[in-house]
């Protein structure tokens, strides 16, 4: 019978104490696991959005007053929109209440712009034959009346706070002082400011002429302009500005395409003929790209292309990138204002969603509305407005974050605007709005996997060695000094030794190369001299120094260091013409930087030796002695019971110490940052840097926008990182488990 | 062993006896790499603060131009004649006939202002004479580092006060004197005018907080109003008293003013608010030498940085790494030691303790870089961005806690070192007996009492350890920081005298990351970098001093258990 402790007469304290003590533990406990589940799924949460599904809702109609609309676009926040018809009104609405008033419009210089103003909408006073958006600059349009003058206008919407309630008062007005441009555009025309120059460019069929007006600065009249004009060969009925306005693209009726360089507008030089669709096709629509950089052409047969200037050995050539298929011909494609995707209206009355560097379709739904004239999306890319021929302005809701990525685009490559091919490229940001971002992981994984890799293939060896030394051969007394005092350098901060590596040895590296490599073979050859030396002293006086090796090679460690550095000179000269770095360049295409591959991989070699050393130790001094004397009992030699006894024992031991050396090798983030150019370029060249995961994230995350998508893909390189060092550390922690199971059962 | 006479080289071989000594190798270059790095930064870190001697070389370049270089010699190398051709461009007529070795040295020249560059290379075989003149003089300057010249004469106001021989013992007793100013003005300064701002700063937030709310009637509102204006006033008065009181200082401080001549001949007007230090090197003893030693390794310990951190002190980066790593010992000694608790004492052994140790293990083994993304995701955008709009409203859209900061960076590297305190815990833990427990839990203690009276107790010193290590593992951390809080010059430091004393949300300075600041980010490496080494050795010396505390006190617990244990 056991003695039951009643509890029940203890005080009501000391129970509780106990009870509570017992909760908290508990919870400390599972804490710990809350934490990396929590590390794991914060990074997830923030990683999901990139990955998810785009959505097109209908939203309101807008009851606007009756009219053939040339232009609906919305300011910033999605709050206002702005309609102008043919006949030259503009009316502000709010997007979200669907109404047109609450606004006090304003149109400044009124009297000589001979606009009268209402309480909800402006009148530009002159019947507009199209209104189109300005190149080169987001938020501005070019009006064009029915006698081919031209005006630039700008809508802003300043925020004003009454009574704390937040009001927009949105207005339209003029950019420069002088309103209307008799350009006498009878065909097609483009207008482009940028650089403090307006340029305007109009085709009649076959005569090309371009305005330059020089010195243009808002709010002040343009200087009278120089003019360029060109015959061309064929007829063209359509005119858009290239990027930064140095170029023209020419459409013509039957798909033809001309593109001329206008960097010298007086004297335009075509550049580049051909064709946009094949030739039994008709082109139906045809928009740039943001940045201009791209043309999208939809042809009759259901294909949306992209095409894009490449310049190589042959000079300048209009490639067709990717392809996008509809069911249904695209009659009409609207460009995202800021990201490289397009919606496309085709002739059945369906919107799609596209993203062109990703090359994703992304959705599709069906119009309210039939017979739309006119579409656009907000600058955020996240709604969109639709202009039907009876006026009426219909919305949907575009939930589309992040197009620009996909599997594919993170870890394929990618045909990139302006390249000749496809290529993998890290590059995340630009000063330019119109930059296309390149979000390839794989020279990131790359670079990652090339660093650990050259510094395993320094640590690995020497750790293990060292370990098998220590463990099995060293003198006890020597031991107890010699493992602290490595392990002591696992504490070593990683800044240190990053500091040292780049602005010490990178440079002695640098400039004494052919010493460093001689090194390579030098040390070996010189410590087998050593050793052959060593086993021609008797006996009688050898032994006395058994496991005291470590400490004695030290002298001739320094000396074949000194020797190698003494004949790189000579090396030099000799086998590498005087010039290692040349010689390597020009005998095996390998350039040199001088932080590069072999640097960090002395550096974080250093860095993870600790590691593996430490736990290859533990492993092999933990096999058991009886294993070991019975094996010497047998005649085998020291050596012999080592290789196939010890080793063997500890090799799971020894294979979860290499894991976690990996592992840290993997996330190291400081040495590789200090120690390597960061350059993210794909090449194994020992001699040139790379950029890892971890560098990358320490270098762009502070300066990333949050919930951007360039943020939530740092963030899934951590996820990635995590989950690599993750498989690796638990690998290593089961091998390690089972390994003590075994011990515990010899 | 093995028998060696006649041996044959392959039976050699085949006796394992040269891989023994690879292996043994292997321990060598170990044990070397340790040794080579510490006693690499210990040199260099040491000898930055020993006053060089001021040489004075007369070169004379090949095209047969001549010069007087002033300065001290930083650097020696020695390079094959290729290389140096190539690094610098010339031809072999900058050599000498048959000249396969150039030796150069690196000259600090100082004087970045009107004669840089302040480093140059220059080849021995140029050096014509070197002379070491006794009058050779260095000033460390508050900008453009340090000069090096000759005294002429010292002013004041303007006026001739002494020149020649005299003008150097007239020189160090004026700058006594602007040594005393400047503590007047640092105290006025980081005293009196920084606690008018901060005032001010928040009697602008109770001015918005008062706007924002609706809650106060219009009555008390206009009184609460016009009692703030009224304060603001009163500070705006002692805020412009301060000021016409440090203005007056610093004028005083340029009263004075020296001319110096430079080594090409140009003549220098220093003004004394501008000169820091001013010694000669050549005439100096040796107990001179060691007092100006400890004197700059003091001003390095115990100054702010100057001049983009390249020149100064570090002591806002001593100060932030101190006060990170105590709060992330508050934080993290309780969590590690609870979860060590449980597993050792509390928790049944099984899956469940199976997966904490994967867990702990994985904590320990996930890069330190994924905290920082972990600590800038969560702790700074989602919890501090809710505490801001919870509590802070009235600073926004200026962040309080919702952007990096102190707080956040302990936090962050608390997780980070949870698995050192748990995993030194549990060993301490473990090597309790268990026969101690069960005697305290027949005395009739509840197994809290056991915990606390006896268990705990016991394991304090390896709990102790744990913190010691998981301390220097956070000190030489850098890589989360740079997320989460770390900036390259934080104005301010996280403890000071404004109310409420500690400011947890402000951004702090770091050694680890000052190391990686200035030695790369840095506009004069070249200059920075003794300064960098100088660093490096001080974190060096603080983590290891940490580390064999902590492997001290192992093995002093060692010994006390194995009484215990027997």
């Amino acid at each position: 019978m056991a003695v039951t402790v009643r509890l029940s007469k203890m005080p009501m304290r000391r129970r509780l104490v106990n009870t509570l003590t017992r909760v908290v533990v508990a919870l400390g406990g599972a804490g710990v696991i809350a934490a990396i589940v929590l590390i794991f799924v914060y990074l997830l949460w923030v990683v999901a959005p990139i990955f998810s599904a785009t959505n097109i809702e209908t939203g309101l109609a807008y009851d606007l007053p009756a009219g053939d609309t040339l232009l609906v676009t919305t300011n910033e926040t999605d709050e206002v929109g702005l309609r102008i018809t043919r006949s030259g009104d503009a009316t502000f609405f709010g997007v979200s209440s669907g109404r047109s008033s609450g606004f006090s419009s304003d149109l400044k210089n009124t009297e000589q712009a001979n606009a009268s103003v209402s309480d909800r909408s402006i009148s530009l006073g002159r019947t507009l034959e199209r209104v189109i958006e300005v190149a080169g600059h987001t938020g501005l349009y070019a009006a064009v009346d029915t006698d081919g003058a031209v005006t630039m206008l700008q809508a802003s919407y300043p925020v004003a706070f009454d009574d704390d309630v937040r009001v927009i008062q949105p207005s339209l007005d003029y950019v420069f002082e002088d309103d209307w441009l008799e350009v006498e555009a009878s065909g097609a025309l483009d207008v482009y400011y940028g650089d403090f120059e307006v340029r305007i460019a109009k085709i009649d069929r076959r005569s090309l002429t371009i305005h330059q007006y020089r010195d243009a600065e808002p709010g002040f009249a343009l200087e009278l302009p120089r003019r360029g004009r060109l015959q061309l060969d064929t007829d063209y009925k359509r005119v858009l500005f290239g990027p930064r306005g140095q170029w023209l693209y020419l459409l013509g009726v039957d798909g033809t395409v001309e593109i001329l360089d206008i960097a010298r507008p007086t004297a335009p030089k075509s550049i580049y003929i051909g064709r946009l669709v094949p030739e039994n096709r008709t082109a139906t629509a045809v928009e740039p790209l943001l940045g201009r950089y791209s043309l999208l052409v939809s042809d009759d047969a259901g294909l949306v292309t992209q095409w894009f200037v490449v310049r190589d050995e042959f000079g300048y050539q209009f490639k067709s990138a990717r392809r996008f298929e509809l069911d249904t011909p695209a009659v009409r494609l609207v460009p995202e204002p800021r990201r490289k995707g397009f919606g496309a209206i085709d002739a059945a009355g369906h919107i799609h969603l596209f993203y062109t560097t990703s090359q994703r379709s992304l959705a599709s739904a069906d119009l309210v509305t039939e017979d739309v004239v006119f579409a656009s999306i907000a600058p955020r890319s996240d709604l969109m407005l639709t202009a039907a021929r009876d006026g009426t302005v219909q919305s949907y809701h575009l939930d589309n974050e992040h197009p620009e990525i996909s599997w594919s685009t993170l870890w394929s490559k990618v045909w990139y605007e302006g390249y000749s091919e496809p290529v993998y490229s890290w590059q995340s940001s630009s000063a330019d709005n119109d930059f296309e971002p390149k979000f390839s992981l794989t020279p990131l994984l790359f670079g990652t996997l090339k660093g650990a890799f050259y510094a395993m293939v320094f640590a690995v060896p020497v750790a293990i060695m060292g370990a098998i030394y220590t463990a099995y051969f060293m003198a006890p007394s020597m031991r107890r000094l010699v493992k602290p005092g490595i392990e002591i350098m696992a504490a070593l901060p990683t800044v240190i030794l990053g500091f040292l590596a780049g602005l010490w040895l990178a440079p002695i590296i640098e400039a004494n190369l052919s010493s460093v490599l001689s090194i390579i073979l030098v040390m070996p050859v010189g410590v087998m001299v050593c050793a052959w030396l060593w086993s021609r002293i008797p006996d009688g006086i050898t032994r006395r120094f058994d496991g005291w090796y470590g400490l004695m090679v030290l002298p001739v460690l320094l000396l074949t260091i000194w020797i190698a550095f003494a004949i790189g000179p000579w090396l030099e000269t000799q086998f590498f013409g005087g010039d290692s770095k040349a010689w390597f360049l020009e005998n095996w295409g390998l350039s040199y930087d001088q932080r590069n591959a072999l640097v960090v991989g002395l550096a974080m070699g250093l860095a993870v030796i600790p590691t593996i050393f430490s736990i290859a130790e533990d492993a092999i001094y933990g096999v058991p002695t009886h294993l070991v004397n019975g094996s010497l009992a047998l005649g085998a030699t020291p050596w012999q019971t080592l290789i196939r006894v010890v080793m063997l024992t500890a090799s799971p031991g020894i294979f979860s110490a290499i894991m976690i050396g990996l592992g840290r090798a993997v996330g190291e983030t400081m040495i590789v940052l200090m120690a390597t150019g960061n350059t993210p370029v794909m090449d194994l060249n020992i001699f040139e840097g790379m950029r890892t995961f971890a560098a990358n994230i320490a270098v762009e995350l502070p300066e990333s926008e949050v919930s951007s998508t360039h943020y939530r893909i740092l963030f899934l390189t951590a996820l990635v990182l995590f989950l690599i060092t993750f498989a690796f550390n638990t690998l290593a922690e089961i091998v390690r488990q089972q390994l003590r199971n075994r011990y515990g059962n010899l | 062993m093995v028998k060696k006479d006649g041996l044959k080289l392959n039976a050699w071989f085949a006796s394992g006896e040269p891989w023994v000594w690879m292996n043994a190798a292997a321990v060598g270059i170990s044990i070397a790499a340790v040794v080579g790095l510490l006693l690499l930064i210990a040199a260099r870190g040491f000898a930055h603060f020993w006053p060089a001697s001021v040489a004075q070389l007369d070169v004379e370049f090949p095209n047969g131009v001549s010069g007087v270089l002033l300065g001290e010699i930083a650097d020696r190398e020695s390079l094959s004649a290729n290389q140096y051709l190539e690094s610098t461009g010339q031809t072999t007529e900058a050599l000498e006939p048959e000249q396969a070795v150039v030796e150069r040295w690196l000259i600090k020249t100082g004087n970045r202002r009107v004669a840089p560059p302040d480093f140059r290379w220059v080849a021995t075989h140029y050096i014509q004479a070197i002379d070491y003149p006794e009058n050779a003089l260095v000033l460390e300057r508050m900008e453009w580092g340090n000069a090096y010249g000759f005294l002429e004469a010292v002013y004041q106001d303007g006026e001739l006060s002494s020149e020649g021989e005299g003008a150097w013992s007239d020189l160090e007793n004026r700058l006594k004197r602007s040594v005393g100013l400047r503590v007047e003005i640092h105290a006025l300064e980081s005293g009196e005018l920084n606690g008018i701002n901060y005032a001010l700063e928040r009697l602008r937030l109770e001015r918005r907080s008062l706007d924002r709310r609706g809650t106060v009637d219009d009555a008390t509102r206009e009184a609460r109003l016009s009692a703030l204006a009224e304060e603001e006033n009163l500070l705006l008065a002692s805020f412009q008293d301060a000021e016409s009181r440090l203005r007056s200082l610093e004028e005083s401080l340029a009263r004075d003013s020296i001319r110096i001549s430079t080594s090409s001949g140009q003549e220098l007007e220093v003004s004394l608010s501008e000169i820091l230090r001013a010694w000669r090197p050549n005439s100096m003893s040796t107990p001179q030498k060691a007092s100006h030693y400890l004197r700059s390794l003091w001003i390095f310990l115990s100054e702010p940085p100057r001049e983009a951190n390249t020149e100064g002190g570090i002591f806002p980066a001593i100060f932030g790494t101190v006060m990170m790593v105590m709060l992330m010992s508050v934080l993290v000694t309780p969590f590690g030691v609870i979860a060590a608790l449980y597993l050792r004492e509390y928790a049944k052994q099984g899956a469940f303790v199976r997966l904490i140790r994967i867990a702990v293990n994985n904590l320990a083994g996930v890069p330190s870089i994924v905290y920082g993304v972990f600590g800038l995701g969560f702790f700074v955008y989602f919890l501090g961005g809710n505490l801001d709009a919870l509590f802070f409203p009235d600073a926004l859209p200026a962040p309080t806690f919702g952007t990096p900061g102190m707080l956040w960076a302990s936090l962050t590297l608390a997780l980070l070192t949870v698995p050192v305190v748990v995993v030194s815990t549990e060993e301490g833990l473990t090597r309790i007996p268990r026969s101690i427990r069960e005697g305290s839990l027949a005395l009739g203690a509840t197994k809290a009492e056991t915990l606390f009276k006896v268990v705990l107790p016991m394991a304090s010193p390896s709990i102790l350890t744990g913190v010691i290590l998981a301390v220097a593992r956070a000190a030489g951390e850098v890589a989360p920081l740079m997320l989460v809080g770390v900036v390259k010059l934080a104005p301010s430091l996280p403890l000071d005298g404004n109310f409420p004393f500690v400011h947890l949300e402000r951004k702090f300075m770091h050694l680890g990351f000052h190391i990686y600041d200035v030695g790369f980010q840095s506009p004069n490496v070249e200059a920075a970098r003794p300064l960098v080494f100088a660093t490096a050795l001080l974190l060096v010396i603080l983590i290891i001093f940490l580390n064999l505390t902590a492997i001290m006190l192992r093995n002093r617990l060692e010994r006390r258990y194995r009484g215990v244990e027997a």
